[in-house]
């Protein structure tokens, strides 16, 4: 089976109806989402601005590195299963959707960078502990917060390019396909 | 008269712009959010530091005051595009009950930070200072009302969902 096949599978799954018929599902799932989401990009915010050594350097990177990423995967974790539920609910619209793709792809850049950190840029990590970081950390302290806002705003882009959940004023014009 | 105002708002100039500027909602509504992980998790670091859980190698007094700037710079913000996304579509916020009690509960949770603040920063210069069972139930508490602002700030989408024959509408 193709993939718009297996899209289209998770939209007619009887999880997927659940979900779009149950009336408080959605926000809660929704919220939980955000809540860790939020929490995912605030504790990666801590991390990156320690890496650009703002406001200081003086506190130890490993002990700091240590201390939030158990918050920032265990958010993660939660995100991602609500972000799965939120995908099964509309699939076949999420898979179409242009902002959604960039997300994932902004996601998958996420990793690579924070993949590429654990295993290549911080491994001398001890040796600036709690010091200056080096212009490779830097950069991928930069990335990492450049990639997270960009992975906010893209996701609440989504909500905005699938169609409005509040009214349109009578004497306004809405453009729809944002001026293209 | 709350709806009778916003109803009168939602015909303002300055409401019409928002609403007939596409990009002005999105905006606003991804800058609400990325401050809201900035709130959330200075107040997350500043609760965990009570519990002992994070920075127990510093004072409370040095990591409030990392943290404690961007908690209040923070809600700045979001008072800001929230203040401006309530103008384009104040009919909308108005007739939420989750609207009124993000507000409420927003209004304790500024109240109880300064109060923290207040109360446990000079205690804190102590080196690590221990914290009373009183004054960790209150931290983690604020944790909780944060998630709670979080969630009725979602919900003002699906406020009938949510609050059936209470929504104000």
């Amino acid at each position: 089976m193709d993939l718009p096949g297996i899209v289209q599978l998770i939209h007619d799954s009887a999880l997927s109806e659940w979900l779009r018929s149950s009336l408080k599902a959605m926000p809660i799932v929704e919220a939980i989402h955000v809540m860790t989401a939020a929490t995912v990009f605030g504790t990666i915010l801590v991390v990156d601005l320690r890496l650009l050594g703002w406001p200081s350097t003086q506190r130890s990177f490993s002990r700091l590195h240590g201390e939030l990423m158990r918050w920032t995967w265990g958010a993660f974790v939660i995100s991602v299963i609500t972000g799965v539920l939120l995908f099964v609910v509309n699939s076949v619209t999420y898979y179409g959707n242009t902002a959604f793709r960039l997300k994932m792809l902004a996601l998958l850049f996420a990793g690579v960078n924070m993949f590429v950190f654990e295993r290549v840029t911080g491994r001398d990590a001890a040796a600036w502990d709690k010091g200056p970081t080096p212009s490779s950390a830097r950069v991928a302290g930069a990335l990492s917060l450049t990639i997270w806002v960009s992975v906010l705003f893209i996701a609440r882009w989504i909500g905005f390019t699938k169609g409005y959940d509040f009214s349109i004023p009578d004497n306004v014009n809405l453009d729809l396909n944002f001026g293209q | 008269m709350f709806l009778d105002l916003a109803k009168a708002l939602g015909g303002s100039s300055l409401s019409i712009w928002v609403q007939s500027h596409l990009w002005v909602t999105p905006l606003l509504q991804s800058v609400h959010i990325v401050m809201i992980g900035v709130v959330f998790v200075a107040i997350l670091m500043i609760t965990l530091r009570v519990l002992g859980k994070v920075g127990a190698d510093e004072t409370f007094a040095t990591v409030w005051n990392r943290f404690s700037p961007w908690m209040w710079g923070g809600i700045g913000v979001m008072a800001l595009t929230g203040l401006v996304l309530g103008i384009g579509e104040p009919v909308r916020e108005a007739s939420a009950l989750s609207f009124w009690l993000k507000m409420s509960l927003i209004a304790i949770g500024i109240v109880s930070a300064l109060a923290f603040g207040r109360t446990l920063r000079p205690l804190a210069y102590v080196g690590d200072a221990q914290f009373s069972g009183g004054a960790k139930f209150v931290a983690a508490g604020t944790v909780v009302l944060w998630l709670f602002i979080i969630f009725l700030g979602r919900a003002i989408a699906y406020d009938v969902e949510v609050w059936g024959s209470l929504h104000l509408g």
